[in-house]
């Protein structure tokens, strides 16, 4: 029950089939259950991909390409893990090297910020808990505020950020995804976390000062 | 519920995941707790993107239908590779022509304004065959000096 809920509150969906038969009907020779496979899997790939990069265009072309490296690579699929923890594997890869490509990565939170941008960090400071909650949900800011903060960390810190607070993936379950040693996801955690706090301490008194 | 507890639950509060008697007790905490308050709105900052359900709200983004998947919707930035090569021959065929015309024209253009000489080098160079005494070579070689007395009077 508890593995049900957890797979629905991923964005899982329950299908006729699982997704091990469609599988071997995509390695059969059937294309068209992978289209099924995608659907399925789709909004979740998104999801993942929108934690990583605010441009939304950005977002759909990564999440593609997962897709399709997934269908290219699909005779590799073991049936000993998930297909979707696969996938996200091949999703979190492909985002991080995304990330790495940018060369450009802004040091300081720069301060120009927009009237709404204030509005919100004034939000954040006064508002109660509940009301912090329901005004981010309202504002488009809010979350371009939190892409900013993010973006100013670096790859390794972010990659390892997103899947630790928003996939609740365990350390031992990220160093495996991305092939590196726990003591380097437990460094990178700590330092985001670092950075993310003095730069959210800051944004929180641009705040309370305007 | 004490600290560790509290900022343990920030997440649940913020995805509405928490039972109704967690979400209170946190709220409780909170309220009487100046450091998780602050953490909590630290926390707030970046929870629309680590924490947030991520469903772009229609005023957000206008997002176009959601499509089938399609190997032909391969993203342009990642198919350098694998995507066949698409030539377009009309753009190259216009940048030949063009880089065609200006060589033309300016080796037409030096060719035209190049003249050939009426003397050759060492004639253009010689002192032509004069008479030169004292007076005239100062001259030819520095004619605003003043040689003489008169000169200088005049």
């Amino acid at each position: 029950m508890l593995g049900l809920r957890a797979r629905s509150r991923a964005g899982w969906r329950l299908s006729a089939k699982p997704d091990e038969e469609l599988i071997a009907e995509v390695l059969g020779g059937d294309t068209a259950a992978f289209t099924e496979l995608a659907a399925r899997h789709r909004p979740r790939v998104e999801r993942l991909c929108r934690r990583f990069f605010s441009d939304e265009e950005m977002a759909r072309d990564i999440a593609q390409e997962s897709f399709i490296r997934a269908y290219t690579a699909l005779a590799t699929y073991r049936a000993e893990m998930p297909f979707g923890g696969w996938l996200r594997a091949i999703v979190v890869n492909l985002c991080y090297d995304e990330l790495r490509r940018r060369r450009r990565r802004p040091e300081e939170l720069v301060g120009d910020f927009s009237a709404p941008e204030v509005q919100w960090m004034q939000t954040a400071n006064v508002a109660s808990p509940e009301e912090i909650v329901g005004e981010a949900e309202q504002r488009r800011e809010a979350y371009d505020l939190a892409h900013r903060l993010l973006d100013m960390l670096k790859p390794e810190d972010r990659t390892v950020m997103v899947l630790k607070e928003s996939e609740d993936m365990s350390v031992s379950e990220i160093a495996q995804t991305l092939g590196w040693s726990e003591a380097k996801v437990k460094i990178r955690a700590f330092r985001a976390r670092q950075a993310l706090r003095k730069q959210a301490e800051r944004m929180l008194a641009t705040g309370r000062n305007r | 519920m004490n600290c560790f507890e509290a900022r343990q639950e920030f997440s649940a509060l913020w995805r509405k995941t928490a039972t109704a008697e967690r979400r209170a007790e946190l709220l409780a905490h909170l309220k009487g707790c100046e450091k998780c308050d602050h953490a909590f709105r630290v926390f707030a900052l970046t929870a629309p993107v680590l924490h947030g359900e991520m469903e772009q709200p229609e005023a957000r983004v206008s997002r176009p239908a959601r499509r089938e998947f399609s190997l032909a919707d391969r993203p342009r930035r990642f198919a350098s590779v694998s995507r066949e090569t698409s030539v377009q021959p009309n753009r190259w065929l216009a940048m030949s022509a063009a880089a065609a015309a200006i060589f033309i024209f300016a080796a037409s253009t030096a060719y035209l304004s190049a003249r050939t000489p009426d003397e050759s080098l060492g004639e253009a160079l010689s002192i032509s065959d004069v008479n030169i005494d004292s007076e005239t070579a100062a001259d030819l070689l520095a004619p605003e000096i003043p040689l003489t007395e008169n000169d200088l009077a005049s």
